[in-house]
C-alpha cells in the first residue's frame, strides 16, 4: 500500500504511486439520482475516485480497513488512521436486480446492485453494470468509476467483460 | 424481578384503511380507539387501571405528530408511569411491547397499554420508497445506488440458493405455506390460497424475489393490555405470561465491511438462547414460532438461526410441510408478513397477538397441537438485531 500520511493530517490523497492502474471509467447519463454528501473527512475518498483511485481508511493500530471510510476504527476505536489504495478487484458475493425503485431511480429500472468482496477486503455494496446473472456469483469483478454529470460514484462489472 | 402478562388483545384485520373510498376514511386515532376498547374489554379493566401508554412510532405517513400524547389525551388517560413513543425499524412494535413489559416488571406500573397504528396505503409506492431510501444502509455510500429495504434480503436469497444449490421453488414454498395459514386467519390481508407456480410466475420485484415473496403494502392497528402477574391472577381470567426475553445486536448496519458469512443471522440465535434461558425452557418445548420475515428467504434463514433446522434446510422444511400449523414445527401460523400482512411498525404486535391466540387455543383453523408455549421474534435491518419473547398461556 502507498504509505499515505494519517487521515487527520491530509486534505486529499497523495499522487498515485503508479503501482495500481487507474480504475476503468464508464460514462453514466445525467446527474447522480441520489448524490452522496461529502464531508471534510470523506472528501479525499471522492477526490481520489474522481482521479480513478479507490481508497479507504486503514487503522494504524489493528490494520483493519473500513468501508465506507470511517473516522473511527470499528475494530479497536483507534483514530490513528491512514488512507490506503484498495485492490480494485474482488469477487461477487451476491446481487439483486431492482425492478420497483424509489422515484429518483425509476428511470434506471431494472438495475443491479451487488456485494463485492475486494481481494484483500473490505466488503462493499455498489451498482453493477453490464451482464450479471446468478451464475456469476463468486466470479471476479472489476471496480469502476461511474462518471455522472455532477460527479462520480463507484461501481463494478465482471472482470471478464471487455474494456469499454 | 416480578413478571408481566398480557390480559387483553385488540386488533383490526390488516388492510388498506388509509386508502379508503371517499366518505369511508378513518383516522389513526379512530382506528386506535377500536383496538384499545377491544383489548380493555377483554382484560375486563377500566381506564383508571392504566398507569402508562407505550406507542409504536407510527412512521412518516400518519399526519398526527406526537401521536403518543395525542392518543393518551384522546383516550382521557391520566398516566403515572410513562407515556412514550418508541421507534426501532421493523422492531418498533416489538419495542412497544417490550417497553410496556419493562414498566410492569420494574414495578413502575401495574397496567400499561401497548398500542400501534401503521398507515401507508394512502401514499404511492414510489413516494413510500423515496422515504425508505434514507432507511436503507449508509445514506452516502449505499443508498446512492438505489438499494431498497428488501434488496438486502433479495441478496441473501440469491446467495442462499447459490450456496445450497436450491431451485427458487423451494423458497417459494414458504409463501404458499404462509398463504395457507392466512386463509384461516380473519386478521390476514391476503387469504386466497396460492400455488408454487403462481409464486414463481409473479412479476420480479427484487430478483430473485417476485411479488408474492415480498410484503404487500398495508395498514394495521393493535393494542395489548400488559399487567403484573398478580393482577392477571386476580382477574380470574386466562392470561399470557411472558416467560423469557432476549435481545442482541451484532454492531452492524445491514452488511459488515469484512467478508464473511452474511446468512447466519447470529443475533437471532443469541437472543433466542437468552429468552429460553430466562424462561428455563429448551427450544423443543416451544409449540409455535412467529418469525418476523418480510420475505420468504428471511423465514428460511430465521428458522435456521433459531436452530430449528440445519443450515440450508429452512426452505425445504416449508416445502416438506414441517412448518405448517399441523406439522412438527409450526412457523408463522398467522400467515406471516407475506400473507397476514406487514404494516411494519405494528407487525411485531400482530405476531404477539397470534402467539396469544395460539397459546390459548383460540387460533381456529390454524391452531397448533402443542399450544402452551410460543415464541415471537422481531428484528431490525437484515437481522442485525433480534428481540425475542417466550409466551405461556395460563388459565
Amino acid at each position: 500500500m502507498s504509505g499515505l500520511p494519517p487521515i487527520r493530517s491530509i486534505t486529499g490523497p497523495q499522487p498515485d504511486t503508479g503501482r495500481l492502474a487507474p480504475l476503468p471509467r464508464i460514462s453514466m447519463p445525467g446527474p447522480r439520482p441520489f448524490a452522496p454528501r461529502i464531508s471534510a473527512f470523506t472528501r479525499p475518498f471522492w477526490q481520489a475516485l474522481t482521479e480513478g483511485r479507490f481508497i479507504s481508511a486503514r487503522c494504524a493500530q489493528c490494520e483493519r480497513i473500513s468501508f465506507p471510510p470511517r473516522n473511527l476504527c470499528r475494530g479497536c476505536w483507534s483514530q490513528e488512521l491512514a488512507w490506503v489504495d484498495l485492490a480494485p478487484q474482488g469477487t461477487l458475493y451476491s446481487f439483486t436486480r431492482v425492478h420497483v425503485a424509489p422515484g429518483a431511480f425509476r428511470s434506471d429500472t431494472p438495475y443491479a446492485i451487488g456485494i463485492i468482496d475486494l481481494q484483500h477486503g473490505p466488503r462493499l455494496m455498489c451498482r453493477l453494470v453490464g451482464e450479471i446473472e446468478t451464475r456469476h456469483l463468486d466470479q471476479s469483478m472489476q471496480m469502476l468509476v461511474l462518471d455522472y454529470d455532477d460527479g462520480p460514484l463507484f461501481g463494478a462489472r465482471l472482470a471478464a467483460t471487455a474494456a469499454v | 424481578m416480578r413478571r408481566a402478562a398480557i390480559l387483553g388483545i385488540g386488533a383490526v384485520p390488516v388492510g388498506a384503511y388509509q386508502r379508503a373510498q371517499p366518505g369511508a376514511e378513518i383516522l389513526e386515532h379512530e382506528l386506535a380507539t377500536t383496538v384499545v376498547l377491544q383489548a380493555m374489554a377483554e382484560a375486563g379493566l377500566t381506564r383508571e387501571h392504566i398507569d402508562g401508554v407505550v406507542v409504536a412510532h407510527p412512521g412518516d405517513h400518519t399526519r398526527q405528530g406526537y401521536f403518543h400524547t395525542f392518543l393518551t389525551s384522546h383516550l382521557g388517560i391520566r398516566a403515572q408511569s410513562t407515556v412514550i413513543q418508541v421507534l426501532g425499524n421493523g422492531m418498533t412494535g416489538g419495542h412497544a411491547f417490550d417497553v410496556a413489559l419493562q414498566q410492569v416488571t420494574s414495578g413502575q406500573a401495574d397496567c400499561v397499554l401497548s398500542v400501534g397504528v401503521h398507515f401507508e396505503t394512502g401514499v404511492p409506492t414510489a413516494q413510500h420508497l423515496d422515504y425508505s431510501i434514507r432507511l436503507t444502509g449508509d445514506v452516502d455510500f449505499q443508498s446512492v445506488f438505489g438499494a431498497v429495504p428488501i434488496a438486502w434480503y433479495a441478496m441473501d436469497a440469491q446467495r442462499y440458493l447459490h450456496e445450497h444449490r436450491l431451485p427458487r421453488g423451494t423458497l417459494a414454498s414458504i409463501a404458499v405455506k404462509n398463504r395457507l395459514h392466512a386463509s384461516a386467519n380473519p386478521l390476514a390481508q391476503f387469504r386466497t390460497p396460492i400455488t408454487i407456480e403462481e409464486v414463481l410466475g409473479a412479476r420480479p420485484i427484487v430478483e430473485p424475489l417476485g411479488l408474492l415473496e415480498v410484503p404487500g403494502r398495508a395498514d394495521g392497528a393493535v393494542a395489548l393490555v400488559i399487567v403484573s402477574e398478580d393482577l392477571a391472577r386476580e382477574s380470574g381470567q386466562p392470561y399470557t405470561l411472558i416467560r423469557g426475553r432476549g435481545f442482541e445486536h451484532e454492531g452492524r448496519h445491514q452488511i459488515d465491511d469484512q467478508p464473511g458469512d452474511a446468512l447466519a443471522y447470529a443475533p437471532l440465535r443469541g437472543a433466542s438462547r437468552r429468552a429460553l434461558q430466562e424462561a428455563g425452557l429448551a427450544l423443543s418445548d416451544i409449540g409455535s414460532f412467529q418469525v418476523y420475515a418480510p420475505c420468504t428467504i428471511v423465514e428460511a434463514l430465521g428458522t435456521e438461526a433459531l436452530g430449528l433446522f440445519e443450515r440450508g434446510a429452512g426452505a425445504r422444511a416449508a416445502a416438506e410441510g414441517l412448518t405448517r400449523y399441523d406439522g412438527p414445527t409450526p412457523v408463522n401460523t398467522c400467515g406471516g408478513c407475506l400473507s397476514r400482512g406487514h404494516p411494519p411498525e405494528v407487525t411485531p404486535l400482530y405476531d404477539i397477538v397470534e402467539a396469544v391466540l395460539q397459546v390459548h387455543g383460540r387460533a381456529q383453523g390454524r391452531q397448533v397441537q402443542r399450544r402452551g408455549l410460543a415464541m415471537s421474534i422481531c428484528e431490525l435491518g437484515k437481522y442485525n438485531a433480534a428481540l425475542v419473547h417466550v409466551l405461556e398461556g395460563c388459565s
